[in-house]
């Protein structure tokens, strides 16, 4: 039954991208599309920790990175793409460097080295006047324009992001389906036994790790030119402790986890306004109660309650047989 | 490859922890194709030799290669590529994946590069090769099960397989036959000694359970208080006085 | 000469205070196996508990501060280990980082929101004079919290080697299965452990706060000292947490002083990758063996 419903959802969730900002305020669309950036950077994350279980709390600067090389490329003239993979790149290579060192040794040293590194990506974007605008940011990034079609209309610049997020989420998909994620796994189940199997344990999480990362690189590109104004603020270490919450909250590990995360994160706060200034309490609440009860996340949640309520026990297949052998 | 190079080789092999001295210049070797058991009371160093020959401790002494090269302090994946596999004593399989993963995953990383995996197949290529592996170890009913699900018999069976998919020339059997029922123990063992005839794949066991040992090994080596104290066919050693003492603790 | 004396001392008297969050840190870490995100907000809540105590009971200093720090014991120590790291045994490894990670923010918003999200001020426990000494300008606040801290460390270290209580604490990091065997009750061991970290928490809440002020947003810059000062340090040692907060302290201060203001923060943290990259177990620490 899985197997056909699933095909039938993702047309359904297509669908519903497509249609949703029909009619919209420019702040509803403006969310929306804030909802698939933070989901792209979540994905990302999802690959560090889902699936290969490190912690990476440099996400938000990560984000920062290619929000700024996008910036500071389309004030000068340059098409927005050139910014945008030039701050991917930049992502990778610069998680790579720190992922390398902070990967070699047991324990969860990346999470300090990342907290580190947020912290002074922070201050260089704070300080560097002449290359970031220091504390007054930059503002007045042109939006991009795809084939010629400008995507100056808020509602284009939606259908621009949707596509982007298309293009992130197939490749990640791509990735998890592939061997890696076979690997991804078994290193997940039993570090041990994979590495006696073959699989370089070491190599894998970097380069998951370095991915994750371009990924917040791909985000951060978008920012830029949907506010039109970035400052360093936005990428300062509690955004990146936001964008951690995502992907535990939805589900680390699941392939759709950062989506719903990201709803969760984003848009409740937007619907539940009376909890102004007590989402975040209510919110770091609910994840420790999470982390105690279903660390899987609500994925998990919902795997688990369909299991309570529904399943046939499943007999094994040899239970049948009679045992053999 | 000559019949006489020994697929594993070790000389001289020394190991002391503080004042302990586990392994006390040890040295043997494994020729291709034999089933090699490996006992001794306990805190006979079998164990710290075992893990010396697995890279995973280095030694103070001597030397362990595999096909002539050494292997000391080598991480685990690289002796996989070495061509040596080996099977855990618990915790053997991937729990949440299924019997068919389990077996393509010991497989996937010997083919290709870490680059062309990505790009290729989601089965690497594996599925005719893990069917006919699963099908060897009669687990083909449970192809599509949990490996979590599965007896701990069965999941010894699945870590036989993992073992020997990338086509090792040398396994290390850590205690197989442990905890597994009289019924599983007898298919186990034959299968065992089945693939080794018809692969070629030298084995090295440490093993406990002495009838296991004596009706599934080519030779014995016994162990005592880190110094080999006899060496030969099973019937040899079973008769072997000094090892008679030794376990009966002379 | 007498200016670098000046700085030199007030930082070893700030980094005598990082120290102190950085071996409760250390502690919980090995004797706990529990890595605690929330240590800086740890070091920033209790001087709110004595603010509250001072302004809302209207109690003396020393009644705020005992209350304070009986609150953090019981707050910070047990209610913590009950509530968020018991349940979750034996799950102690990424969930656990997480929920230390979101309890950082819980507490930090929610002082923000029901204390208020200006900076307080907090009263001084040491005489404000300064002295001169071999030339230099020094305040008695500083030597005073260095010696304090100084001597609360000495006092554990002789509490963790010379009392049964201490070396049983030792044990159950060591290896809490070969000591429950030997008659250790590691639960306990584990619960004074996750009390001593609220304790160290809280006196250097009481020490730096005069100097920083009590502000909600503390935690962030103190928690990164303590990280910093535990791993530059060497995980594996209450020395090495020591030596890596004076040391931390001290460079800080430099910093600040001769080098730059703006990049002042900059410094701990390149020198937490530089350590991690060049030598993971600190630069007092060793590889094998957890030593408390």
């Amino acid at each position: 039954m899985r197997a056909t419903l699933r095909p039938v959802l993702l047309l359904v969730g297509l669908a519903v991208l497509i249609v949703a900002p029909l009619g919209e305020s420019n702040y509803v669309i403006y969310l929306l599309c804030s909802w698939l950036i933070f989901s792209i950077a979540a994905i990302g994350l999802n690959l560090t920790l889902g699936y290969a279980g490190q912690i990476s709390l440099a996400q938000a600067s990560f984000m920062g990175i290619g929000a700024y090389s996008t910036a500071i490329l389309t004030l000068a003239g340059w098409p927005w793409v050139v910014g945008m993979l030039l701050g991917v790149f930049l992502c990778f290579i610069v998680g790579l460097a720190l992922g390398f060192p902070a990967l070699r040794v047991k324990g969860h040293f990346l999470a300090f080295v990342t907290l580190a590194f947020n912290t002074l990506v922070f201050l260089v974007s704070r300080n560097e006047e002449w290359l970031t605008g220091g504390t007054y940011g930059l503002s007045n990034m042109p939006r991009p324009s795809l084939f010629g079609f400008s995507t100056d209309n808020q509602t284009h610049f939606y259908y621009f992001t949707v596509l982007v997020f298309l293009v992130s989420a197939a490749l990640m998909y791509g990735i998890v389906r592939s061997p890696w994620g076979r690997a991804f796994k078994a290193l997940r189940e039993n570090p041990i036994r994979a590495e006696s199997l073959g699989v370089d344990t070491r190599w894998l999480t970097l380069i998951a790790f370095a991915i994750g990362s371009a990924y917040a690189g791909i985000a951060g590109a978008l920012v830029s030119p949907l506010v039109q104004y970035i400052d360093p603020g936005s990428f300062a270490l509690v955004h990146s402790l936001r964008i951690l919450l995502m992907v535990v909250v939805g589900g680390a590990g699941f392939f759709f986890g950062p989506m719903l995360g990201a709803v969760i994160v984003i848009l409740l706060p937007e619907a539940l306004r009376f909890t102004e200034g007590y989402y975040l309490i209510i919110y770091s609440a609910a994840v420790i109660a999470l982390m105690v009860f279903c660390p899987s996340g609500l994925i998990g949640i919902w795997g688990r309650l369909r299991d309570r309520l529904g399943r046939k026990p499943e007999t094994r297949a040899d239970m049948q047989a009679g045992a053999q052998l | 490859m000559s019949a006489s190079q020994p697929v594993l080789a070790v000389r001289n092999l020394s190991k002391t922890f503080g004042a302990i001295r586990a392994v006390k210049n040890v040295s043997f070797d494994v020729y291709p194709g034999e089933i090699l058991g490996l006992i001794g009371p306990n805190g006979s160093g079998k164990s710290t030799l075992f893990n010396c020959i697995l890279g995973q401790l280095r030694p103070n002494g001597g030397s362990v290669e595999v096909n002539g090269k050494s292997v000391s302090g080598k991480r685990a994946c690289d002796l996989d590529k070495l061509g040596v596999g080996r099977t855990f004593q618990q915790l053997s399989v991937f729990p949440q994946m299924t019997v068919i993963d389990n077996i393509i995953v010991a497989g996937q990383e010997h083919h290709g590069t870490m680059l062309s995996r990505l790009f290729g197949p989601p089965d690497a290529g594996l599925t005719a090769e893990a069917d006919q592996m699963i099908e060897f170890f009669r687990l083909s009913h449970l192809r599509d099960e949990m490996a979590g699900s599965l007896s701990y018999g069965q999941q010894k069976l699945v870590d036989a397989a993992m073992a020997f998919m990338a086509g090792p020339s040398l396994v290390l059997l850590d205690e197989p036959a442990g905890g597994v029922n009289l019924t599983m123990l007898a298919g186990l063992k034959e299968r065992l000694v089945t693939y080794n005839r018809e692969h070629g794949t030298t084995f090295v066991v440490i093993e406990h359970n002495m009838e296991f040992v004596m009706s599934l090994c080519t030779r014995i080596i016994v162990l005592a208080e880190g110094q080999i104290i006899a060496e030969g066919e099973p019937d040899e050693v079973r008769a072997n006085q000094t090892v008679i003492d030794a376990y009966l603790g002379g | 000469m007498s200016e670098f004396l000046q700085v030199v001392l007030s930082g070893l008297a700030t980094g005598s205070i990082y120290a102190l969050a950085a071996i409760g840190f250390t502690l919980l870490w090995q004797a706990a196996q529990t890595v605690n995100f929330a240590q800086g907000e740890f070091v920033m809540l209790p001087a709110f508990f004595v603010l509250i105590a001072l302004h809302w009971f209207g109690w003396p200093l020393w009644a705020a501060l005992l209350f304070g720090l009986a609150t953090a014991v019981v707050v910070l120590g047990l209610l913590f280990k009950k509530v968020v790291v018991e349940p979750m045994l034996p799950n102690t490894g990424l969930p656990l980082i997480i929920a230390t990670m979101a309890l950082s923010i819980f507490l930090k918003e929610g002082t923000k929101k029901f204390y208020g999200a200006e900076a307080q001020p907090f009263p001084p426990l040491f005489p404000q004079e300064t002295l001169h000494v071999f030339g230099a300008a020094v305040s008695a606040q500083d030597i005073l919290n260095l010696t304090v801290s100084l001597a609360v460390v000495v006092a554990l270290t002789l509490f963790l080697n010379r009392t049964r209580t201490g070396r049983c604490i030792q044990a159950t990091a060591q290896n809490p299965a070969v000591a429950e065997i030997l008659g250790v009750k590691t639960k306990r061991m584990v619960l004074y452990t996750f009390l001593i970290n609220a304790a160290l928490a809280a006196l250097a809440s009481f020490l730096i706060s005069p100097v920083y002020l009590a502000k909600f947003s503390n935690g962030e810059t103190l928690g990164i000292f303590a990280f910093i000062a535990a791993i530059v340090g060497g995980f594996n040692q209450i020395r090495g947490a020591l030596v890596g907060g004076l040391l931390i302290g001290v460079l800080d201060n430099l910093t600040a002083t001769y080098i730059t203001t703006s990049y002042r923060a900059a410094l701990p943290l390149v020198l937490l990758i530089v350590v991690i990259l060049w030598r993971p177990y600190g630069l007092v620490g060793t590889s094998e063996g957890r030593e408390v």
